[in-house]
């Protein structure tokens, strides 16, 4: 079975945000939560480096681990979801979580906070596929469609790529591969 | 454009994106296209990542671009032509130079290199601030890397000397020889997916659509198109001069309202029609709302009250809301010169109309609407048949509605590479007909001035557009045409040509409607508008061959002295323009940073629409000037606070500071996309209710200095000076 993976191209990645912005309008994402973010590194310095970053759908993810009303769950394909019928809204998946993932609404008395929303790869959720419900909680299901996550296919440098993790990895491969070699090559000025 | 169109014919991008694919070295120069043409940059990266390109950028500011480059070159603001000129002298002083491409396809060579013989490494180095090593550095790179392509954008031509900076690229790419070839070029990056398209129909005041200028032949010639009367036409004029003379400009318009200089215009200005324009984007802004709130009636039309709309604080303001481009239809033409049509999406939402139907009403309105209508039945499709008819200068003629729809609708049977169609409907064409598109056979013209093609599959010489022979300042004499053996494929002619003309007695290619002068053409294998020498020199501009001149308001006084500006221009679009009178050497002591303004990927344009997304918005809710850490120390200020920049002209804002290296020690950068605040005064309240932007700020252009071309009379807004001081 295809195991579904993220993997952004630094070398690509020029910081236009266009993958926030599609997965916000296209999933209805309220100001303030963030499924996806752009961080950048050395900004205005040589060595400036972007890179997109959402969920990493864990292959072991420690949010499931220290759930404890077992909200958080894997599917087959390795999309981590969130069933927010379920959810409480405790927050130790956002303390569990490397990537700073789980983002909670802000604003209720109390600093209660709501059920966890984070990417969804585009998979929708628990509720049955293209119902109502599935749209208003999760959003979009693209992979129930056919199609690949939308903040991968907004990219414009294609640096974001999304899909079987074999397939990506095999692309990225392959643009290494061609990366550094010819005059770039190190010890190529000094060499000849 | 202007620098362009006379360097070689047309003032257009000469590739495409795509092309760069096939570059071996990539120069860019005053383009920030990792913010402003994300997408581009999937075709710079594969030429990065596959044919090993160097990226090399030349900037002021150390942009999101050059993060990507594998060569930065940090400029001092307004000296681009010292440093091109600089590359070209050292590529002929090397030797370098493609001496068999000039010898047969260009004029005017010895003259310019006596002019850029003074641009040694040494002089650059005082000038823009690039040591001398890296000049000579940069030229052996672009000598060894060939073809490579040169892009530019409003960095380069935003300066009081940007047709000079326009032509100086050229030039380079000229003496490189990387014209007519795949994987060169000069390739202008548009600002939007359609200013190729209104540059074409010349929303412009000196010429009537595409490039026809706007002498008597040009009226007659679309008057003729459009089916009404030339006497009908000249009656709805104050008199014949007003019907021939240069209008005003968008950057200077507003001197004709409130004329601190001198107007050659019988009346001032009354009135003014904004249709998609954002005010904010001219300079001297706080100068453009006094006419704001002089005019009798201010109509603004845009799906989003425009930063215009909260400047009016007069009553004569209406705003029209129009529609987005998803809610309307017709053609567009991108900045590769490729035709698209845009299908509709929805039905205008809420109260807005289309274009069209305001444009109907208007018409209506006047009491014209039976001559404007003569040929369009069918909205829009015959609007874009008729200016396709008319366009015959740039061989819009070829690409009928039908031909652009069945391409947009096939555009997955197009290859990435070559833009050419393999199979299908549009089997062998090149996508979106790349302009010329000279017959309704003719695939489109995918790379400007290639002779390798047949005219017929695409290729071109360049354009024979300056007469037959030129004598220049020295004695000596060129003979303009090509060099006998340059011809396209299939060529009657091998060799020069002038262009074709009394084929249909008394017309020529751009003037016979019948189009039969243009099909003779080609069917001889050869192109309407002749077969001739890219010139160097360009005798009808007062900079004969491009020298650096030191932008009106300079941090240099020696400078100054040294390379000062042109003399004032009287009648220069209807205004007195100011050159020398305005370079005043003193002005640095009291200004003395260098103010530079730019785009921000999340903002676009004037901000009206982005500023009303709440995602774009939530993403840069800030308007803000970027300030290096050892300046911002000196002056005691801190990331993320408040401070004032003040212009000469006594326009000032109250901006968040960003602290960053972006920006050097001498330089202050600001996005221009902010409206919606006023000189620290905040003009919420005079959008209607609930149409106050997400996100407002200052205009960055209230401090834009005074500063135009000599040419096109575009705006300096990338070398004003600055005072800062914390808020």
């Amino acid at each position: 079975m295809a195991r579904m993976k993220f993997l952004c191209d630094i070398e690509r990645c020029i910081d236009c945000k266009g993958c926030v912005v599609a997965c916000k309008e296209g999933n209805g994402v309220p100001v303030g939560i963030n499924r996806r973010r752009v961080i950048t590194i050395n900004q205005g310095k040589p060595g400036e480096k972007s890179v997109s970053i959402a969920c990493m759908h864990c292959s072991d993810a420690p949010c499931i681990a220290v759930c404890p009303v077992n909200a958080i769950y894997q599917r087959d394909d390795g999309i981590v979801l969130v069933n927010k019928d379920v959810c409480i809204g405790c927050g130790y998946c956002f303390i569990a979580c490397p990537f700073g993932v789980p983002q909670f609404p802000k604003g209720d008395t109390f600093g209660k906070r709501g059920v966890m929303d984070k990417c969804t790869f585009c998979a929708g959720g628990p509720a049955p596929n293209f119902s109502e419900k599935e749209r208003r909680l999760y959003g979009q299901n693209r992979i129930a469609e056919g199609k690949v996550p939308l903040c991968a296919a907004m990219c414009s440098t294609k640096a974001l790529l999304a899909g079987d993790g074999d397939v990506i990895s095999r692309i990225f491969q392959e643009r290494v591969a061609r990366r550094g070699s010819g005059t770039k090559a190190p010890g190529w000025s000094t060499a000849y | 454009m202007a620098g362009v169109a006379n360097t070689w014919g047309y003032g257009a991008m000469t590739n495409s994106m795509n092309d760069i694919r096939h570059s071996k070295l990539v120069f860019m120069l005053g383009s920030n296209a990792a913010e402003a043409h994300p997408v581009a940059l999937q075709h710079i990266l594969y030429a990065k990542e596959v044919n090993n390109a160097p990226i090399i950028v030349v900037d002021p500011r150390f942009t999101k671009l050059a993060a990507k480059a594998t060569d930065y070159v940090r400029i001092r603001p307004g000296t681009d032509t010292a440093f091109v000129m600089g590359l070209v002298n050292e590529i002929v002083s090397n030797g370098w130079h493609d001496k068999d491409f000039i010898q047969k396809r260009v004029a005017g060579f010895p003259e310019m290199v006596e002019v850029a013989k003074h641009y040694t490494p040494e002089v650059v180095e005082d000038i823009t601030g690039i040591p001398a090593s890296e000049v000579k550095r940069i030229a052996r790179l672009l000598a060894i890397h060939r073809p490579g392509t040169v892009v530019w954008c409003m960095g380069a031509t935003q300066h009081s000397i940007g047709s000079s900076n326009t032509r100086a690229l050229c030039i380079l790419q000229l003496v490189l020889g990387n014209m007519g070839v795949s994987g060169g070029g000069t390739n202008i990056f548009r600002g939007h997916d359609n200013v190729q398209g209104a540059t074409d129909m010349c929303v412009l005041s000196h010429s009537l659509p595409a490039y026809y200028g706007i002498k008597d032949g040009s009226w007659k010639h679309w008057c003729r198109v459009w089916d009404v009367d030339y006497e009908w036409m000249k009656s709805r004029f104050h008199s014949k001069e007003y019907m021939n003379k240069k209008g005003f400009t968008l950057a200077r318009w507003y001197q004709g309202v409130i004329q601190e200089d001198k107007i050659s215009q019988y009346t001032p200005i009354k009135a003014v029609v904004f249709w998609g324009c954002a005010s904010n984007s001219q300079s001297q802004y706080h100068k453009l709302k006094k006419a704001l709130d002089k005019l009798d009636l201010v109509v603004i039309i845009d799906p989003f009250p425009t930063m215009t709309a909260a400047a009016c604080e007069k009553d004569n303001v209406y705003l029209l809301p129009s529609s987005s481009q998803y809610e309307s239809e017709g053609s567009v033409t991108s900045s590769s010169r490729q035709f698209q049509w845009r299908f509709k999406v929805v039905d205008p939402v809420h109260d807005s109309k289309e274009d069209y139907w305001i444009m109907d009403q208007m018409v209506k309105r006047f009491g014209f609407h039976d001559k404007f209508y003569k040929n369009i039945k069918k909205i829009p499709d015959d609007i874009t048949r008729e200016l396709c008819k008319g366009s015959l200068t740039i061989g819009y003629n070829g690409a009928l509605p039908e031909r652009i729809k069945k391409h947009t609708l096939h555009w997955e049977t197009f290859d990435v590479d070559t833009l050419q169609a393999k199979g299908g409907p549009c089997d062998g064409e090149y996508y979106g007909l790349p302009w010329p598109c000279w017959t309704e056979t003719h695939p489109g013209t995918p790379i400007l001035y290639d002779i390798s093609k047949p005219v017929a599959k695409g290729g071109l010489p360049f354009r024979a557009r300056f007469g037959t022979e030129h004598t220049y300042w020295n004695g000596r004499k060129e003979n303009l045409l090509a060099a006998p053996g340059v011809y396209n494929p299939g060529s009657e002619v091998k060799g020069g040509y002038p262009e074709f003309k009394d084929i249909v007695p008394g017309t020529n290619w751009k003037t016979d409607l019948s189009q039969k002068t243009i099909k003779v053409a080609i069917s001889k294998g050869m192109a309407p508008f002749g077969n001739a020498r890219a010139r160097c020199v360009c005798w009808n501009f007062p900079d004969q061959v491009p020298v650096h001149r030191e932008p009106i308001h300079s941090p240099r006084p020696d400078l100054i002295a040294k390379y000062p500006t042109y003399p004032d221009k009287k009648d220069h679009y209807r205004v007195y323009t100011k050159f020398k009178s305005e370079q005043k050497p003193e002005l640095v002591k009291k200004f003395p940073y260098v103010l530079i303004t730019g785009r921000m990927v999340e903002h676009m344009g004037g901000g009206a629409e982005t500023r009303s997304n709440k995602y774009l918005a939530e993403l840069a809710p800030h308007m803000y000037a970027e300030i290096s850490t050892r300046l911002a120390n000196n002056l005691g200020i801190r990331d993320g606070e408040m401070m004032w920049i003040e212009s000469p002209e006594q326009g000032k804002v109250k901006v968040m500071a960003k602290v960053t290296d972006r920006v050097d020690d001498k330089t202050i950068f600001m996005p221009y996309h902010f409206g919606g605040m006023f000189m620290g005064q905040d003009l919420s309240g005079n959008y209607p209710d609930g149409c106050r932007p997400y996100a407002i700020g200052e205009p960055a252009n209230i401090v834009t200095n005074y500063g135009y071309d000599i040419i096109t009379q575009i705006q300096g807004t990338k070398e004003g000076l600055c005072k800062v001081e914390k808020a």
